[in-house]
């Protein structure tokens, strides 16, 4: 409820530390950034939360636009919580979650919970079709293997995200890696549901995913999504399913060190980093995909300005990459963050995400810099 | 304003500045009307009619065209760190010109050691650029992402005052609220003024001094020439400790005099143990009283720069100073070190936790002698517990913050206490900080004179008249109107 969080609003200095990265100097908003008005940054969203909560204002769509193009990269906690130990994000969540109980959502939130609700993702695909992207790969169904590599629903049924998890699971069974996958009986993760607001619908896909783990005896997880990484690993818990959740990265990150595989890399490549919010912000996991970079010969890694902690969001999270409420446009925040890599001269940048690497491989092209630089996921350069 | 000149106002902006620059809708005009200010006076702020964003000063000459054309109030804002109410839109109706997206640095001279900033521009953004060029900005005591355009008009005041006293402004490009372009110093000249916009003090009075302090009322700076300072072969910053605030002020009028320091600031040991401990230390039982068992009761930090050899001389002499008033060195490590270096420099992020305990903070200010430091001190505690105001996380009786800022080599100190209050406590809870914080006003600046961020309305009635003529004088020329401003605290009409 919004008013268990009266104290953090109450808390809020208007100091706008959120919307500032400290140290780089750079805003880090990326809804402020593509807005400008302070009602889409952390900073006036307290501000309108606190006028909700002191009844000055009423919740309704008009008002949920502007919370709803918040992006949950967790960059306003980043900041705010060192400069006045509040964390906007949480505010800014029960405020969509207050607007989902009242029905007040805009159009493309409605739109995109009644695609989960209905078709279990968000594409409007048959389930049948989950496990298609394995088709003609040596990867099995999952029967008891060590691991479930869950691939979630952009890996399912997008096509360069299929790609991704394609390579993958091409380099886990390289290295001997024991895991099997669910194919059409995999469900939806629900951490986009989650951060829209729709928390009950969130604990009902949990639930259904915890029960068929629970059937089938998974207890350590390959996640190729940061997202489904961060809905195992710190949500799942509370309804009781608590298993070791690994991001691809960390694995990779590991059989490297052991040996296990010996990438030739793809010639010699300055490549920069773009941190996916869901695994650096929210889960502090920044050196395993800097280590899986330095274990590949040839690529030399240069940083861009924003980075880890302070990097700015690719404008996928929080249920943007469906819903698209910050839209596109010369300021959206995947499009500044490929300048941002432009300007670092690097010919490759690298991530480990498909939402960020689809928002970012779209905004190399309307940026229209095809012929200067690239998009690739971590598990392409070998 | 009618609904169908709102409607025919707003299409007028949206041609100056498109039409994803201004909006008139609820939900992008409230947060425009809360800040620290506003909530502890439990202050209804009523909705302005629109919020724009310009880009640029054409935009702004023209928006302020028209609100000259339809008598509309304008509440001008450069990156909207507002905590001291001075930029709200108090007479309901009216425009508030969010000035973020002008944000461009045009020009760092090494020469002339100046930035022309826009005031979009924050001090943490200028002094990343600046250091590039082995130069530093000379920047308040508060926060990194504050406006230096917007803190001229507040005050000014900085670690850095005693060296280079509230001067850093050079010359500023303004537009008056007449819609006018305002130039300052040399940059007046309609001549050679683009050539040569770094010297302040040209062609008669200072005109860059009338708007430092104005808040806001005589226009909008949409550029500043800033001045930087040389980033020395070698910084360090230093800590003597102090059992009275008696020695401590005295060290450091002995250390000001002999004019080497580059930042000079003294604190009592709450206030250093907010720096260090809060935002998320602060509430771990015993973690303050731990620490304010091992800090001096008060503390002086120096920033020194030079060679290695001016340095190590500095100190040796700093340390001489200091013994002479009973003061010794005190050593800060990791973390806690790195905080109080930040903050010695200025525009921290360590300096927001003086305020982050939680958050609510009424602050008493005064700028006088040094020799009257220890009594006003002793005033503030003594009204405070008074009032029996309490701390506001431990429910103790409360002891305030306090931090000393010399001005020019000591002539004069700014000296800020803080009261602190939970601002999500029972309304109840604030009047007796408010009382308190009346009672210190009248008190202090009734005994003593001067002050900051004192209301204008308070101002004017108690300074002498002729005084008062010429603001309120220079404000009609430049205001006729009376639009920039109308209806708050600061307002000058």
């Amino acid at each position: 409820m919004l008013k268990d969080y009266r104290d953090t609003i109450y808390h809020c200095l208007k100091c706008g530390a959120c919307r500032v990265a400290y140290g780089v100097y750079a805003p880090i908003c990326p809804s402020g950034i593509k807005f400008g008005f302070d009602s889409h940054y952390a900073i006036g969203r307290i501000s309108l939360a606190r006028a909700v909560l002191d009844n000055e204002i009423k919740i309704d769509s008009n008002l949920m636009r502007r919370v709803y193009t918040c992006t949950s990269c967790g960059a306003c906690d980043e900041q705010c919580h060192d400069a006045v130990g509040i964390d906007p994000l949480q505010v800014i969540e029960e405020l969509k979650s207050a607007a989902v109980d009242v029905g007040m959502i805009p159009p493309e939130v409605r739109d995109f919970l009644k695609h989960m609700n209905v078709h279990g993702n968000p594409y409007l695909l048959p389930s049948e079709d989950r496990g298609k992207w394995a088709e003609g790969t040596q990867v099995e169904t999952f029967s008891g293997q060590e691991y479930l590599f869950y691939v979630g629903d952009v890996g399912s049924y997008d096509e360069r995200a299929q790609k991704i998890a394609r390579s993958v699971a091409e380099l886990l069974l390289e290295s001997g890696v024991s895991f099997g996958i669910l194919g059409e009986r995999e469900l939806s993760d629900g951490n986009e549901v989650n951060r829209v607001g729709e928390r009950g619908l969130y604990e009902y896909m949990a639930k259904a995913n915890i029960e068929l783990f629970r059937e089938l005896g998974i207890v350590r997880i390959i996640t190729l999504s940061p997202h489904a990484y961060n809905a195992f690993k710190n949500d799942y818990p509370q309804w009781g399913g608590r298993y070791e959740v690994l991001h691809y990265s960390q694995v990779l990150a590991r059989i490297l060190e052991e040996g296990k595989i010996k990438p030739s890399g793809k010639g010699d490549l300055e490549v920069t980093f773009h941190d996916p919010c869901f695994l650096g912000r929210h889960n502090h996991e920044y050196e395993a995909p800097r280590r899986v970079l330095n274990a590949i010969p040839g690529l030399e890694t240069v940083e861009m300005e924003r980075t880890k902690g302070d990097a700015l969001c690719c404008g996928g999270g929080g249920g943007n990459f469906f819903t698209d409420m910050l839209g596109a446009g010369e300021n959206s925040p995947s499009r500044i963050r490929v300048r941002e890599a432009l300007e670092t001269g690097v010919q490759v940048i690298a991530t480990a995400c498909p939402k960020c690497f689809n928002m970012l491989d779209d905004a190399v092209k309307t940026e229209g810099a095809e012929e200067k630089i690239a998009v690739r996921d971590l598990s392409q350069l070998f | 304003m009618t609904m169908e000149n709102r409607g025919a106002v707003k299409s007028e902006i949206e041609s100056i500045v498109g039409p994803d620059n201004v909006s008139s809708e609820t939900p992008d005009l409230i947060p425009y009307l809360k800040d620290s200010y506003s909530t502890m006076m439990g202050r209804e702020i009523p909705l302005p009619d629109f919020v724009i964003l310009p880009k640029t000063t054409d935009e702004v000459q023209k928006v302020v065209l028209l609100a000259n054309k339809y008598e509309i109030p304008m509440y001008p804002r450069s990156y909207g760190v507002n905590i001291a109410g001075s930029a709200l839109p108090y007479k309901g109706g009216g425009m508030v010109i969010d000035l973020k997206r002008m944000d461009r640095i045009m020009e760092i001279n090494e020469d002339t050691m100046t930035a022309t900033i826009e005031p979009g521009v924050t001090w943490g953004r200028l002094r990343k650029e600046a250091n590039k060029k082995g130069l530093d900005v000379i920047p308040i005591g508060g926060p990194y992402q504050t406006s230096p355009i917007g803190n001229h008009l507040l005050t000014n005041i900085t670690p850095y005052s005693s060296k280079y006293n509230c001067d850093r402004a050079v010359t500023l490009k303004a537009v008056l609220p007449n819609g006018e372009i305002l130039r300052t110093g040399s940059w007046a000249s309609a001549l050679g003024g683009d050539v040569n916009p770094y010297f302040r003090y040209a062609y008669g009075p200072d005109i860059t001094g009338m708007f430092r302090g104005s808040m806001g009322n005589f226009g909008i700076i949409v550029e500043m020439v800033e001045r930087l300072r040389p980033v020395a072969p070698v910084e360090n910053n230093i800590t003597f400790g102090f059992d009275s605030l008696e020695d401590c002020m005295k060290a450091m009028q002995g250390i000001e005099r002999l004019e080497f320091t580059r930042t000079c600031q003294a604190y009592n040991n709450i206030l250093t143990a907010h720096i260090l401990l809060a935002p998320n230390r602060i509430s771990i039982p015993g973690e303050r009283e731990a620490y304010l068992k091992k800090l001096a009761p008060f503390q002086m930090n120096l920033g020194l720069g030079g060679t290695k050899e001016m340095v190590a001389l500095f100190e040796k002499i700093a340390g001489e100073e200091a013994a002479r008033w009973d003061g010794y060195p005190v050593l800060f490590e990791g973390e806690d070190k790195a905080l109080l270096d930040q903050v010695s420099e200025g525009a921290s992020r360590g300096i927001m936790h003086m305020y982050a305990p939680l958050s609510g903070f009424a602050a008493v200010i005064g700028c006088l002698p040094i020799t009257h430091v220890a009594e006003i001190n002793d005033i503030v505690k003594g009204i405070v517990k008074k009032h029996d105001i309490r701390d506001p996380i431990s429910g103790e009786p409360q002891e305030h913050e306090l931090i000393v800022l010399p001005y020019d080599r000591c002539s004069t100190v700014y000296v800020e206490q803080e009261i602190l209050y939970d601002p999500a406590a029972d309304r109840s809870t604030l009047e007796p900080v408010m009382q308190c914080l009346r009672e210190c006003y009248a008190q202090i600046v009734g005994k003593y004179g001067a002050s900051h961020t004192i209301p204008n309305k308070t101002l004017m009635k108690m300074m002498v008249p002729s005084y008062a003529n010429i603001l309120k004088g220079f404000k009609k020329m430049v205001d006729p109107k009376g639009i920039m401003l109308p209806g708050g605290p600061y307002s000058l009409e």
